[in-house]
């Protein structure tokens, strides 16, 4: 051991001991209670039906860009259950552990979780809503949208895209996994410095927090350059430039970051881990190190990956705000310039984030100014919605309430943003609830972004609307809930409370506690009302769908058939206009579908993906718990698995063109959960 | 494209709900008492915070609030059961984008004026709202220097001149600038008094500062605003502001042993002891009625030479079975080793 650790050490089994599984304690049981059921719930069926070769066939050997987005997506659903119940939790043990007097179950002193399980609670709350809910779950969408949009077959890179969604998901694995083998991060989802060192975080936790993100942001990496790819290279023939949907634009500017930001982060927890693992001195207050260093790279990292997470958000309200108000989006070019205006300016503001640090004045006001500027391509998106509604005919199906409530949320955060720009008011606030209600209102605006392009593009992928009774039930609810808990939460920041305490000392706190409290009851009922609704549209679906089952929508996904067929389109589009379909429909074209179809080259299965998925997690697994050999194995596989892939041939299959007039005509056997009868792979000569 | 119902009983009944919930969340705010802090500043540095909290919002304000109106405005008027104008091309206007682009380049450029007026008055090096006012006398009374040293989870405030020193408890007299100079033992800490002096970072191997005076006589809470591990939800300290004569007499007092728990000399060795992690719950203050001096640089070269006081893996993880609530104050120290 290069370094020195606490607590025993074996070859076969690194640091895993049976101790390192909590099963005395009752919370953790009931969350594996609970997992254990959900996963029972979900393999029984699977095996009963026998649908393990569809599974493998239709999903996880994938590289349909949808199923590989509507994968995303689901995983990070349910993380955001998960981070969710940490939430709840948290809320739960403030508001019992307020004041001297507070009672006190379980084994804590206070409220029911003590400081060592509590701190866990809330990083893996931080980390996996940022990291393993958000960025999925928008990665997921464009994943599915943008290729459609451009008119693409698929993703630039298909396999890759697999590779990239396995690694992601094996990354929000190993942070479940930490719940019931070992323990996660205490150390905030920023990785607070030098509380990450190891002679102050000895276990586990914070090897946890480091491997599963070094192994989905890699993941993240990858997409990005496939996303690019895809954007820059793939459009169909008349889709200039300033013809893209706004959506597409947004996830373009959104890559850019990713691919720039991700590796800072990437190498920052690399030279964390060696302090940990080597004994070096990257970040370590002593011998040479620098802990500043890595709260700089932190934060080049996590500005812009804020912005990474709110842009697609952004091209979400500009996809769906012009469709509900039979509108064109007002200044298209304007919010192209804006977009990138925030994406550039992400750059040059991480300070922020530590004007507490003792900068000079001349460093502070410098990135106080540069954080200000940034409201103003923000506030230009603002006032460019608001004036699509202007002389519009607006009409209130659910997305368009999730996008209207998210306009509200990014006013309330910019607001504050603006705030927190400012060092002196920052000193008084930073490190304390205010800030944390500042980027609630931004990521719940991310959240209602994302509920509201769910419910708007469902259609399009499974060919079924959700039931818009029960999903504006679950918009009210959620919203309360939303109210509830940050407006108590900003005045709780003007009573100093500061983060991250399981022990609050000030009794006078109680009430707006208690209001918390309920708006989280508020989140839990639309937790439930949620899956009513999926119940309810399921019950009820209708699956015989226009193209365009809004009948107002304006791009170029909503022209090909409902839902989607796996091909995408059946003859590749010519663009006419930049919101094609409205083009089309005041054309007189947009019922007109081809009939005449050449062959269409699709990709074919592949397993790698997944296997390389696994081999990381045991790299991971490996490398947290000082298993040697596992982690040595699991990335020898990794190499031994690329290489192979290098000299695979992978021609792929030949749609023929009456199975596509076929499919054109029965729609349903060519969406993305129909089975599909396996075809002969193309004859080398045949590849083109 | 299923028509939209509003008829349902409950959605009605959530909605009707939401409006008054919110009133609800902001009386509180409305009965704004004492225990809003930040409203309550009792010192220059604390009250300049506030006046450009002001600022800041009102300036905002200035385009928020128009453009909420304008948003709830338009989402009323161009409902489509309102059959209002409709125009289904309009997309662009000069005018408009270039007021949309100037108004917030205004208003940041106002900010920015403020800003950076705001950045020196509370600059935690040299506030200047802590200077004499221009034609005034200079103070009679130098300022008051204190080393604060923060360990896994206590505070140490060093009075160098008085050569006491004690734990969790702050002492300063009243209106005479306060400068403190601070460092950790351990990880990054976040001094912060609300009413009194901003939130400045702590941390090992290095020095920070921060400034404050205080209006008149009181006891505020100061926190530890950056998290630091198991004992940071008791990291707290008293504040106490005293007139200049008891001040003077509270440093006889704990200069002559009376200050209770008077826990004797504070050599670095002694220092060094105490260091080790500590849970203490309910901060407990302590007294030390002399100092050696240069406890303080000690501790940042130790800290730049690589000293760490380790936090035992019970302290961190399975903190169980002995920290129960009978448990109120734990170090590494008492047979748990690091
Ligand atoms: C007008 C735009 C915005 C401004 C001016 C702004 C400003 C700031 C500032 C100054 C801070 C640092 C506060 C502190 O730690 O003391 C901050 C924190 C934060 N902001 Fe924003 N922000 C804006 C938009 C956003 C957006 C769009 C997001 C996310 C999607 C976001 C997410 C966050 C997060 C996550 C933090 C806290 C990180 C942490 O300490 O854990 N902000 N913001
Ligand atoms: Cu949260
Ligand atoms: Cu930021």
């Amino acid at each position: 051991m290069p370094v020195h650790l606490q607590g025993p050490w074996s070859f076969l089994f690194g640091r895993l001991t049976l101790h390192a599984i909590p099963y005395d304690n009752v919370i953790i049981l009931f969350a594996f209670t609970l997992a254990a059921v959900a996963g029972i719930a979900i393999v029984l069926p699977v095996l009963y039906f026998k649908k393990i070769p569809y599974l493998w066939r239709e999903w996880i050997t994938t590289v349909d860009h949808k199923k590989i987005g509507v994968m995303y997506i689901i995983v990070g659903l349910v993380m955001m259950f998960r981070g969710f119940f940490d939430g709840l939790m948290i809320r739960t043990q403030q508001v019992l552990a307020d004041g001297p007097h507070s009672p006190h179950f379980l084994d804590a002193s206070h409220g029911y979780i003590p400081p060592y399980h509590f701190d866990q609670i809330y990083s893996s709350h931080g980390t996996i809503m940022i990291l393993f809910a958000v960025t999925p779950i928008l990665t997921g969408l464009t994943n599915v949208i943008v290729p459609l949009q451009v008119g693409a077959r698929d993703m630039a890179f298909p396999y890759m895209n697999a590779l990239s969604l396995w690694l992601t998901a094996m990354g929000a694995a190993l942070v479940m996994v930490s719940l019931f083998v070992g323990d996660f991060s205490d150390a905030g989802w920023s990785g607070l410095i030098p509380l990450t060192e190891l002679p102050f975080s000895p276990g586990v936790g914070v090897d946890y927090w480091v491997w599963s993100i070094q192994i989905s942001s890699i993941g993240t990496t990858l997409n990005a350059v496939n996303m690019i790819a895809t954007i820059v290279m793939m459009r169909a023939p008349g889709m200039t430039w300033f013809r893209l949907p706004v959506f597409t634009w947004t996830t373009l500017s959104t890559n850019i970051i990713g691919l720039t930001a991700f590796p800072v982060l990437g190498v920052a927890l690399a030279m964390l881990s060696c302090d940990r693992y080597i004994g070096t001195h990257f970040f370590t207050a002593g011998l040479g190190g620098n802990l500043m260093l890595y709260t700089n790279l932190f934060w080049i990292w996590g500005h812009p990956e804020v912005y990474f997470l709110v842009l697609p958000a952004f091209g979400i309200f500009s996809e769906i705000i012009p469709a509900f108000s039979h509108r064109p989006l007002f200044g298209y070019t304007t919010m192209v310039a804006a977009t990138f205006a925030i994406a550039g300016i992400a750059w040059l503001v991480w300070l922020h984030h530590f004007f507490t640090m003792g900068a000079g004045p001349g460093v502070n006001t410098f990135f106080s100014v540069a954080t200000m500027l940034v409201g103003v391509p923000t506030g230009v998106k603002v006032f460019n919605w608001v004036f699509t509604m202007y002389r519009g005919r607006l009409t209130f199906e659910t997305p368009m309430l999730w996008c209207l409530g998210g306009l509200f949320m990014l006013l309330a955060g910019g607001l504050t943003g603006m705030m927190l720009a400012m060092p002196a008011i920052d000193y008084t606030v930073h490190n304390s609830v205010f800030v944390v209600a500042h980027f609630h209102c931004m990521v719940l605006l991310i959240a209602y972004a994302i509920f509201g392009a769910v419910i708007f593009w469902f259609p399009k992928v499974f060919g079924m609307q959700l039931d818009e009774r029960s999903g504006k039930l679950f918009f009210w609810t959620f919203s309360t809930g939303s109210i509830l808990v940050f407006v108590a939460m900003f005045a709780l920041g003007f009573m100093g409370e500061t983060r991250r305490l399981d022990y609050l000392y000030d009794p006078h706190m109680l009430p707006l506690l208690i209001i918390q409290e309920i708006g989280i009851g508020f989140y839990g009922l639309s937790v439930l009302i949620f899956a009513w609704m999926l119940f309810v549209s399921l019950r009820n679906r209708n699956t015989s769908l226009e193209s365009d089952p809004w009948g107002t929508s304006r791009t170029l996904e909503w022209l090909t058939r409902t839902p989607v067929p796996f091909y995408n389109f059946a003859v590749t589009p010519q663009i006419n206009a930049r919101d094609e379909l409205d083009w089309r429909r005041r054309s007189g074209l947009d019922l007109s579908h081809p009939d005449r179809f050449a062959p269409i080259h699709m990709p074919g299965n592949t397993m790698i993906p997944i296997l390389i998925g696994i081999c990381s997690f045991g790299l991971g697994f490996g490398m947290i718990w000082r298993i040697w050999w596992m982690a040595g194995g699991g990335l020898l596989a990794i190499i031994a698995l690329v290489i192979f892939r290098s000299f695979q041939h992978t021609p792929g299959y030949m749609l023929q063109p009456g199975e596509i007039a076929a499919m054109e005509r029965r729609t349903a056997a060519s969406g993305i959960i129909a089975e599909q009868p396996s075809r002969p792979p193309l004859m080398e000569a045949g590849a083109h | 494209m299923a028509p939209v119902k509003c008829s349902h009983v409950k959605e009605h009944l959530s909605k009707w709900l939401t409006w008054p919930l919110v009133g609800l969340a902001l009386i509180p705010l409305g009965g704004c008492g004492e225990e809003f802090r930040l409203f309550y500043p009792k010192g220059p540095v604390a009250a300049a915070q506030l006046k450009y909290t002001m600022i800041d919002v009102g300036i905002m304000l200035l385009i928020i609030l128009p453009t909420t109106l304008m948003l709830c405005l338009f989402i009323w008027r161009y409902g489509k059961a309102r059959k209002a104008a409709y125009d289904p091309d309009w997309a662009h206007s000069m005018t408009i984008e270039l007021l949309i682009w100037g108004g917030p380049i205004a208003i940041v450029a106002l900010l920015a004026v403020f800003t950076y007026e705001s950045v020196i008055e509370t600059n935690p090096y040299d506030p200047t709202v802590l200077r004499a006012p221009a034609g005034t006398q200079v103070p009679a009374q130098a300022p008051l220097e204190i080393d604060v040293i923060t360990t896994d989870w206590q505070w140490f405030f060093i009075y160098p001149k008085q050569h006491i020193a004690t734990i969790d408890d702050l002492v300063v007299p009243q209106g005479r600038v306060v400068r403190l100079r601070m460092t950790s033992t351990s990880v990054t800490n976040d001094f912060f008094i609300p009413q009194l002096a901003p939130m400045i970072d702590v941390m090992p191997g290095m020095q920070t500062r921060d400034a404050f005076s205080s209006d008149g006589p009181g006891t505020f809470t100061g926190f530890s605003a950056d998290f630091s591990g198991a004992g940071f939800s008791w990291m707290q300290f008293s504040t106490r502001v005293m007139s200049g004569d008891g001040f003077s007499s509270w440093v006889a007092g704990v200069q002559a042993g009376q200050a209770q728990p008077n826990r004797g000399a504070l050599s670095y060795a002694v220092f060094q002891k105490l260091a080790h992690p500590t849970l203490n719950i309910g901060a407990k203050p302590g007294y030390f009625a002399s100092v050696d001096t240069g406890v303080f640089n000690r501790a940042v070269t130790d800290a730049l030479n690589g000293l760490t006081y380790p936090v035992p893996a019970d302290l961190t993880e399975k903190m169980a079975p002995d920290s129960g609530p009978s448990n109120q104050r734990r170090s590494s120290e008492n047979g748990k080793g690091s």
